[in-house]
């Protein structure tokens, strides 16, 4: 997967390395700010209150 | 004292010559051979071909890799991440009060204790100020009404419906123990007699935790009991009846003993008119750290309240 991601990115070897970068950043912004608030409250780990 | 003369190195014993150990084959030396292995050979061998069942290793192996990953993205999520976005949101909550209480004539508090003017308490929005001094005087948050997921991630939540700061019953709070800000990271580390200060537009209360359950039955003779800062603090027992034997400083429940927040905890059932009620703070949040197992609880009951005044602050919180 990794492999086939960078063979497939075009361009010069720092050009690659950005996109890589940019790439990598993308993902975690969207597990950060749409993935995670999202399943958390699914996730036994943070219910403060009692019913 | 004069340099010490350098020592004489130690001589190197001659090398011993160990006499080759011809392999014994007890090892496949094909095993070796026909695998890059060795990789500073000068005549590499070309990697043989991806075959179905190489990728599908390898993409198995990538894929648990990225899961892991993923997986620990989650907790610096929930542990530092989740702080920022709640930081923000009770920075909101806290400025949105501050210009209503500013803004607003404060009404003179009523004279008597008993009677209070009610709160309009709106859903997600802060209208009291919550302080542990224990914690240090940078521990405050702003209470908001509501205990849903919404309304904890901007601060410790006010159960719906039960009482008010100052009322008889039991003024009850959830808050984040980890992650959103984490108000109630500390909570376990509350003693008996610790004090909890809430400020609403009017008025200032003071809490003080309850004796816990292996205090209550020498808290008479108990030292602290002589302390000024358990001024007004007993076992609920001998002050206001049995209905109260079960209500302590501090208790681990499971998620669903929902009656630790009741007018009277643990008496769902039980009426006593409210002017006989003890003024109660109960504080919820998860137990253990980590985990929704379990419900950590302390409660605290008023011992004091002062009128807000300009440039007055309550002796207690200086206390810690």
């Amino acid at each position: 997967m990794y492999g086939w991601i960078w063979r497939h990115l075009p361009g010069p070897l720092y050009l690659r390395i950005i996109e890589a970068v940019v790439l990598v950043a993308g993902v975690v912004a969207l597990l950060m700010f749409v993935v995670f608030p999202w399943a958390e409250p699914k996730l036994p780990f943070n219910n403060v209150t009692t019913q | 004292m004069p340099p010490r003369p350098p020592r004489p190195r130690p001589v190197d014993p001659p090398t011993e010559v160990i006499p080759r150990v011809e392999d014994e084959d007890d090892y496949d030396d094909d095993y070796y051979d026909d695998d890059d292995y060795y990789d500073d050979e000068d005549d590499k061998p070309a990697p043989p071909p991806d075959s179905f069942a190489r990728k599908a290793v390898r993409g198995f192996g990538e894929a648990l890799i990225t899961m892991g990953l993923v997986v620990l993205l989650f907790v610096v999520y929930e542990v530092y991440v989740t702080d920022l976005l709640s930081a923000e949101k009770q920075e909101e909550a806290t400025a949105a009060l501050d210009s209503e209480w500013g803004s607003n004539t404060v009404t003179p508090p009523p004279s008597d204790p008993n009677r209070q003017n009610k709160l309009t308490l709106i859903e997600g929005k802060a209208f009291a100020k919550m302080y542990i001094p224990i914690f240090g005087n940078d521990w405050k948050f702003s209470v908001v009404e509501g205990t849903t997921d919404k309304h904890l991630e901007i601060g410790p939540g006010h159960y719906k419906d039960t009482a008010q700061p100052g009322e008889p019953g039991n003024f009850a709070i959830a808050g984040h123990r980890v992650g959103k800000g984490a108000p109630f990271n500390d909570l376990d580390l509350l003693q008996s007699c610790n004090a909890v200060v809430v400020q609403t537009q009017t008025q200032w209360f003071v809490y003080r935790v309850l004796p816990m359950s292996n205090e209550v039955a020498g808290w008479a003779s108990n030292p602290k009991s002589k302390d000024p800062a358990c001024a007004g603090v007993a076992p609920l027992s001998t002050t206001h009846g049995d209905a109260y034997a079960k209500t302590v400083g501090q208790e681990i429940v499971v998620p669903t003993q929902g009656e630790v927040i009741a007018p009277i905890p643990h008496q769902v059932n039980t009426t006593v008119p409210p002017d006989k009620q003890a003024r109660l703070l109960t504080l919820t949040t998860c137990h253990p750290r980590f985990s929704d197992r379990q419900r950590l609880i302390v409660h605290a009951i008023e011992t004091k309240s002062y009128p807000v005044a300009d440039g007055f602050v309550p002796p207690e919180m200086t206390e810690g």
